[in-house]
């Protein structure tokens, strides 16, 4: 197959991955938690069984590792205030209660795994650093008795 | 009298941008490597920060926000994480453009046609950009990311300029050495 049937191929998939699963997803933290976990942790191959069978694992691969990385560097540009609201509107597509989501996010930080393998250092820094933030600011709202002031 | 007491002060003006110079170096080394040991490791392929997240890290709108908030503890909690980033992109660049040249060094010594007031607008621009950056690493922590955006997009600006003319000068040399070895 040659590069540029390959690239086609690849937008193809990557445009059949946002009309059909990702516009349904409401946020853009809610498209990269999921598209982090088609990331097979032991490989770091990615993997999406409808895309594979209807086209091929490589060239969905391909497709998955570039919405991953493309939707990071969306939500990473995010301003501190865009980025609360997106978390926000994640915090509640979960269904979770939100202060034991709040906690957990806080203690564990489960979205160092959203972070693609090839990235820059400083944005996947600036990333892990405005989440926190985020956080930090929700949970205030979440939790108004908290003293801060 | 004004002598000893200049030579004073420029001894305490010295020691205090030593201090900073140690602060800001071990903030810079130790936040990433504890706090985010696990970040993806570039090893040699250390690249510049793209120009749109420089912006980004030393504009002045996400503190408006935080500042909006009322919130001191979240203020200060801001403030050094976003010097941390801040530091980490300047030390970034700093790496690759050094790798950067020293990979243009080698090159120019097995090059036989060197230009030499090329050579030395690289260099001139790569003294300038060091500087700014030596600058840059003093003042995050003294005034605050937000306040240095003109001095960062300059660096950026000029990171990028040294990468695109070395870039040009190494297809350059490419293009010399296939048409040298079709007239052999």
């Amino acid at each position: 197959m040659s590069t540029t049937v390959r690239l086609v191929l690849v937008q193809e998939v990557y445009d059949d991955l946002l009309n059909r699963t990702l516009s349904r997803i409401s946020c853009d933290l809610g498209r990269l938690i999921y598209l982090a976990s088609t990331r097979d942790y032991n490989t770091g191959n990615y993997y999406h069984e409808g895309l594979a069978s209807r086209f091929s694992p490589e060239v969905a691969r391909k497709a998955l590792e570039m919405a991953h990385r493309q939707t990071f560097y969306k939500v990473s540009g995010f301003s501190l205030e865009d980025l609360a609201s997106d978390l926000e509107a994640y915090l509640r597509s979960t269904r979770e209660n939100p202060q034991e989501f709040l906690r957990t996010w806080q203690k564990l930080e489960p979205y160092r795994i959203a972070i693609p393998t090839e990235v820059n250092l400083t944005v996947a820094r600036l990333f892990t650093s405005n989440l926190r933030l985020a956080l930090a600011i929700l949970r205030s709202r979440q939790e108004p008795s908290q003293p801060h002031r | 009298m004004i002598g000893t007491s200049s030579a004073l002060i420029g001894a305490v003006v010295l020691l205090v941008l030593i201090l900073v110079w140690i602060r800001a170096d071990s903030t810079s080394r130790r936040l990433p490597s504890t706090l985010d040991g696990w970040l993806p490791d570039q090893g040699d392929a250390v690249e510049v920060c793209p120009p749109e997240f420089v912006s980004q890290i030393f504009s002045g709108q996400d503190l408006a926000f935080i500042s909006r908030l009322e919130w001191p503890e979240l203020k200060r909690h801001f403030l050094r994480e976003r010097s941390a980033v801040a530091l980490l992109c300047v030390q970034q660049t700093t790496t690759a453009i050094r790798r950067v040249m020293r990979r243009h060094l080698e090159a120019s010594r097995l090059s036989e046609d060197i230009e030499f007031a090329m050579e030395a607008r690289i260099f001139l621009q790569y003294a300038q950009l060091r500087l700014i950056c030596g600058v840059l690493f003093l003042l995050i922590g003294l005034a605050g990311p937000h306040r240095l955006h003109g001095m960062a997009l300059r660096a950026d600006k000029l990171a990028q300029r040294i990468g695109d003319v070395l870039r040009e000068f190494e297809s350059g040399a490419r293009t010399g050495e296939m048409d040298g070895a079709r007239s052999s």
